[in-house]
């Protein structure tokens, strides 16, 4: 079994104006290398669980650890947020320099790496979500999948350990959101890097490991993709709805076709279809 | 999308010794070239000074109708500045008997130096801004300023202050463009009406633009603080201002110059 | 009542460095009782077309016209215009700026110059319509309410106006699946009682759901015109644009890759349900003999 790089153990959380729990006892574990999503309607306490991991909260209750370090020690923090970079929701809102390249850099000069090694760094972290011909851009010029881009690479460049996206692909166009998932997959498969991705797109969680349902705080629901869309009728209690393919392979069912279980792409209905009808 | 191609400033990006000047260099240089504009005390001694802008604007490729439209704004001034000091100025030589009133040898050089001087003052500091990047500008301000930190001079903050501005102006223009063009789709009227109407239909535009506003700060403060910004402390940089050849010949050009500046002063 | 794009092209900011052509030579006609969809991605023009409709945007060449007459002639009178025609921008909650919602949804019908009288029962309908008429609109402030709500507030701002065509850009980005559902409803409901819905969109789940006509904007032109049925037929052509097409139509694409045909016109869901069902059953019987 591989260590948990993300440990979250009975968290509590509650906004002082608000005085509500946005989080309530949540327990989750991440395995080094994994590939976890969350999902959950809005307001669901998904991004302020996001927050919490990476210490901008800490929790009321409970402990986070994150790569065996404890958000609440002081100390930690900015190992921590160097080890578990964050990528938000609004790419407007979180590139800070006029120029790709040199806000790809602010993470750097934030954590005091040396000048002669940063161009290196800088040019790998582009190149890996192919935005190195962007490199003397001015981030209001790119389309927002770029921008997002900029921003991954930006937390790439810090060499993290994990990276928590908290709904980044929620204001972007198809074309976008199918550049950003393309280029967090490659991350994850060819680096290793750990990812919990926070959305409530439902085609995006069909490919993980293991998908966290949250709902009021709470999580409500946890396990694979398959198991988790597998009754779309419980998906829907939490607000949410189940990809496509499994609402039709439901219908289909109910209709008294013998379809296999755990259907959620097109290519896995296109095969069950294929087998049954040809 | 109208207004996405929007240049800030008036920087003229191009690749010469002049822009590639290290802004330090660049600052020094004007606060010089004022000095010495002040210090010459006769029209000679501008010889210099026009000669220096002369070649810093070959050098820096800015077109020439882009030089002078920083004296557009002026026009006015400088007209007035002239004539008041042509009309009423005390001299003994009689130039040009105009029969209401004389015109007077001295005013008259007067009237071209100062007028001049003030022409020299908008040239020099347009070189800076055309060959500078606003960025690239700030950043030399904040080296040059970050000796004040002795005495807590938020050197630091205030340049990164000003690069988060100079990064967030075009899309605030844009999300105000957007709001008005929204009102406007709701019948508000922004063109129209007394001074005081036309005050009262910006809030609408306001309001929002400030709401919005707001918000990204916030979300901009937890996206810095992610990515481990905890101030200028202990902060090192992609980009480090070095000194180069180039930079020392302009400063050993600018001290021939100031020396030139003086002695013509006192020659004539 | 009838919209017409007359051979529209809208270039910005022309003559200057940046110019940019964002509409070429658009002909579009907006019939009474239509939900039209216009399609395309990011930069393909949907968006400066819709802002001609209302005539916020006025033609480089071309012309717009509303009941045959155009909307940027000498002395039409553009707020007849604005009153016919509602636009409702992308987050359209970014907009709201009244310390009541009462009075920002009032915005609208004040600046036609209405009756007081008027005015109140115009906010407490549109209110009705968009589903908050529990709200509390005289006391809230708008900055208070979910992001949910602050988008219908928005909508029910331009809805005050009583428009009789209604342009709507994306206007279920960024919300979660159940307002999502929430707010196409209320937009299905408003097409329902009479109002034209011209509606911006790239989710093409949401087209083939709700639209009786489409639009697909490509590089600036319409590259296709006709029901969604006709549009998403074309799912190759539409990859090829860079679109999405309905993920029932994938299937069917996947099913024809694999030899098997039958679902050429299915776009939504109840119709892949039935489709799949008759050749499972065809197949079966095919088996059997």
């Amino acid at each position: 079994m591989s260590e948990a790089i993300i440990s979250v153990e009975h968290v509590s959380f509650a906004y002082e104006e608000e005085g509500r729990e946005a989080v309530r006892d949540v327990t989750l574990s991440i395995p080094r290398g994994a590939f976890h999503a969350i999902l959950g309607q809005n307001g669901s306490g998904k991004s302020t669980l996001a927050k919490l991991i990476n210490g901008l909260y800490l929790p009321t209750q409970g402990t986070v650890t994150v790569c065996g370090l404890d958000t609440k020690d002081d100390q930690n923090t900015w190992e921590i947020r160097r080890r578990a970079g964050m990528v938000f929701q609004n790419p407007d809102n979180q590139l800070v320099a006029t120029i790709v390249e040199e806000d790809v850099a602010f993470g750097l000069e934030n954590i005091g790496v040396p000048t002669e090694e940063m161009p290196g760094r800088i040019e790998k972290a582009l190149a890996d979500v192919d935005m190195l011909p962007f490199a003397h851009r001015a981030p209001h010029t790119l389309s927002g999948g770029q921008k997002q881009r900029v921003a991954i690479a930006g937390v790439l460049a810090m060499r993290p350990e994990a990276i928590i996206f908290d709904e980044s692909t929620a204001m972007l166009d198809p074309r976008g959101r199918k550049e950003v998932m393309a280029a967090v997959k490659k991350l994850n498969q060819e680096q290793g890097i750990t990812v919990l991705w926070i959305t409530h797109f439902m085609e995006e969680a069909v490919n993980c490991d293991r998908v966290h349902v949250m709902h009021d705080g709470q999580i409500a629901l946890s396990g694979t993709p398959e198991e988790v869309f597998a009754d779309p009728d419980k998906i829907r209690v939490y607000r949410l709805d189940a990809p496509p393919m499994a609402r039709l392979a439901q219908q289909l069912r109910q209709a008294g076709m013998p379809l296999g279980q755990g259907i959620l792409t097109v290519d896995e209905m296109a095969k069950e279809v294929c087998r049954l009808c040809k | 999308m109208a207004l996405n191609n929007i240049t800030l400033g008036q920087f003229y990006p191009a690749e010469s010794v002049v822009h590639r000047l290290d802004p330090r260099v660049k600052i020094i240089l004007l606060i010089a070239l004022i000095v010495a504009i002040f210090l010459a005390q006769n029209l000679l001694a501008f010889v210099p000074v026009v000669l220096f802008l002369y070649a810093a604007a070959r050098l820096s490729t800015v077109p020439f109708p882009m030089l002078i439209k920083g004296l557009k704004p002026l026009r006015f001034i400088l007209i007035l500045t002239f004539v008041l000091n042509v009309f009423f100025l005390q001299g003994e030589t009689p130039l040009l008997d105009l029969g209401f009133t004389v015109i007077k040898k001295e005013a008259l050089i007067t009237a071209v130096h100062y007028s001049l001087r003030l022409v020299l003052l908008v040239l020099a500091s347009s070189v800076l801004t055309l060959t500078t990047a606003p960025i690239v500008l700030t950043d030399g301000l904040e080296r040059l300023l970050s000796p004040l930190r002795v005495i807590h001079f938020p050197a630091h903050e205030m340049a990164m202050m000003m690069s988060i501005a100079l990064r967030f102006i075009p899309t605030l223009l844009e999300e105000a463009d957007k709001i008005m063009k929204a009102q406007t789709a709701r019948g508000a009227d922004f063109e129209s009406g007394h001074l005081i109407q036309r005050a009262k239909a910006m809030v609408p535009l306001l309001v929002p633009l400030f709401v919005s506003a707001f918000r990204r700060a916030g979300d901009l403060a937890m996206a810095m603080e992610a990515r481990c910004y905890h101030g200028g402390e202990g902060r090192t940089r992609l980009r480090v201002l070095k000194c180069e050849r180039r930079d020392y010949i302009a400063c050993a050009v600018m001290a021939l110059l100031i020396a030139a500046v003086v002695v013509l002063s006192r020659l004539y | 009542m009838q919209v017409t794009l007359e051979n529209v092209t809208h270039t910005y900011q022309p003559g200057s460095p940046f110019q940019a052509t964002a509409i070429q030579n658009v002909n579009l006609t907006i019939r009474d009782g239509d939900f039209l969809a216009l399609i395309g991605h990011t930069g393909s023009g949907k968006s400066t077309l819709a802002q001609h409709i209302n005539g916020l945007l006025k033609p480089t060449q071309g012309r717009v016209l509303l009941d045959g007459q155009d909307i940027h002639a000498k002395g039409y009178d553009k707020k007849e215009v604005r009153r016919k025609v509602g636009l409702v921008f992308q987050y359209p909650e970014h907009q709201l700026f009244e310390e009541t919602v009462a009075k920002d949804v009032a915005f609208g019908p004040k600046n036609l110059g209405l009756s007081q009288m008027e005015i109140d029962e115009r906010v407490k309908e549109a209110l009705a319509r968009v589903g908050l008429s529990e709200l509390d609109a005289e006391e809230k402030s708008p900055f208070e309410l979910s992001g949910g709500q602050m988008r219908r507030v928005a909508m029910a701002g331009v809805l005050a106006m009583r428009p009789q065509i209604l342009v709507l850009d994306e206007p279920a980005a960024g919300l979660d699946p159940q307002s999502r559902e929430d707010m196409l409803d209320m937009i299905a409901s408003l097409h329902r009682q009479g109002s034209t819905i011209v509606m911006v969109s790239h989710a093409m789940d949401d087209v083939a759901r709700y639209a009786t006509r489409a639009v697909v904007m490509d590089k600036g032109a319409v590259a296709m015109e006709g029901a969604p049925e006709e549009i998403f037929r074309h799912g190759e052509t539409l990859e090829k644009m860079g679109l999405d097409v309905p993920s029932v139509c994938k299937l069917g694409l996947q099913l024809k890759k694999m030899g098997l045909d039958g679902m050429e016109n299915c776009f939504r869901e109840e119709q892949a349900v039935s489709a799949i069902l008759a050749l499972w059953k065809g197949g079966k019987g095919h088996g059997a003999e």
